[in-house]
């Protein structure tokens, strides 16, 4: 019977590797899905904050869903045991610490979510303001899981 | 007997105070990020400013102002370590100590100019180099912090040292300007004809030089010689302004 525990906490860890793939790719993957977010990012910044006479409420709707998307993919999946070592588009700088920094990454990424959903809801309003203040929660959520987990350069 | 002198002119006294208090500004945006990183930004812009400001009074101020008064030459150093230097302003360990608090904040604002957080600020002069090595920059930036903070330490370990042991306030001064000197002192080192005082044309030269050479890097040269793809990239969002594509279409 007590055999039984390890074999499936096995089993389920081996699927959740094979859904996420081998290291090398689960940080090419979200090394690529942060990219995106930031692209989407820098057109809110743009548009919302450093140049506002060129806000388009349909271009920073679309950012916002894009990074709310990004934030509810399941990013999780994609930081598999010895993933802090390995090369994806460049080498990883997720910090070994995290696998014992979990439960505090996890709280981190569901701020990101929640904040990030948030930003959807108001860009959808079109009130400027409200975007530009929810916009710096999402940038405080990013940089609290950068200070916690990623290494500096 | 003692008398009274002017030592450390107004600009000289702004100058202290505003990088005093924009430097823990910085800090505490820098901390909390969000919305607040622009602020970070700014600051820093100021803190530009106000060392340009203080290297330029570094040679045009008044007597107590200046490095040539007071830059730890060898022979001031000996002196001082012998226990004969004699002097009124900066001695030559404060003046190593100011040297170097305002070569670790010029490293701060150096490499600020070139950062960027990958969320959502980018530094004035980001553009002129690739993203690695801004990076690297950036890292720098969080590092060299802790050296400006271990002199920051060290400075005011220095204040509490003369306050209560060697019994000098130097605090008062940096707030009043002046301070108390013997006579004999002052009379033989600072006569009233070797001083010299607060000049408002050189101050308002000074601020006209700051002024441009903070206008220059926080953009006013990106505006006057556009980096060519940022130029491209600049059209492109205008055409993306003027008529943007529909999010459901490609």
């Amino acid at each position: 019977m007590n055999k039984k525990i390890p074999l499936a906490i096995l089993l389920t860890a081996t699927a959740t590797a094979a859904l996420a793939g081998p290291i090398e790719e689960q940080i090419r993957f979200r090394q690529s899905a942060y990219s995106f977010a930031a692209w989407n990012i820098q057109k809110i910044k743009a548009q919302v904050v450093d140049h506002p006479e060129t806000y388009n409420k349909d271009t920073v709707a679309a950012a916002a869903n894009a990074i709310a998307a990004v934030a509810n993919s399941g990013l999780g999946a994609l930081y598999g045991e010895g993933t802090d070592q390995g090369i994806g588009w460049k080498q990883t700088r997720l910090k070994p610490e995290f696998f014992q920094k979990k439960d505090e990454a996890i709280k981190i990424a569901n701020t990101f979510n929640e904040a990030a959903n948030e930003l959807a809801k108001v860009a959808a309003t079109g009130d400027v303001n409200l975007i530009k203040t929810q916009f710096g929660k999402v940038g405080e959520s990013c940089k609290s899981c950068h200070d916690l987990i990623r290494i500096k350069e | 007997m003692k008398v009274t002198i002017h030592i450390w002119d107004l600009p000289h006294r702004l100058f202290h105070w505003l990088l005093a208090v924009s430097v823990v500004a910085a800090y505490i945006t820098a901390k909390i990020g969000g919305e607040l990183i622009d602020w970070h930004g700014r600051l820093g812009i100021f803190i530009l400013g106000l060392l340009v400001f203080r290297l330029i009074w570094g040679f045009i101020g008044s007597t107590h102002s200046r490095f040539s008064t007071f830059f730890p030459t060898f022979s001031r150093i000996t002196a001082y370590l012998k226990g004969q230097w004699q002097g009124i302003g900066h001695n030559p360990l404060g003046a190593i100590s100011v040297i170097a608090l305002l070569t670790a904040v010029a490293v701060q604002v150096g490499t600020g100019l070139f950062a960027n957080d990958d969320i959502a600020f980018e530094g004035p002069l980001f553009d002129y180099i690739d993203k690695d090595f801004s990076d690297k920059l950036t890292g720098l930036h969080s590092t060299t912090f802790y050296i400006l903070l271990g002199f920051v330490v060290l400075h005011l370990i220095a204040i509490v040292f003369y306050r209560f042991v060697k019994k000098t306030n130097l605090v008062k001064p940096m707030l009043t300007g002046k301070k108390e000197v013997p006579r004999a002192l002052a009379e033989t080192l600072a006569p009233e004809h070797t001083t010299i005082a607060f000049g408002a044309v050189r101050f308002i030269l000074s601020l006209i030089i700051t002024s441009t050479v903070v206008w220059g890097v926080s953009g006013g040269v990106t505006q006057l010689y556009p980096i060519q793809n940022q130029q491209q990239a600049a059209n492109e969002s205008t055409t993306t302004t003027v008529a943007p594509p529909a999010p459901s279409s490609f």
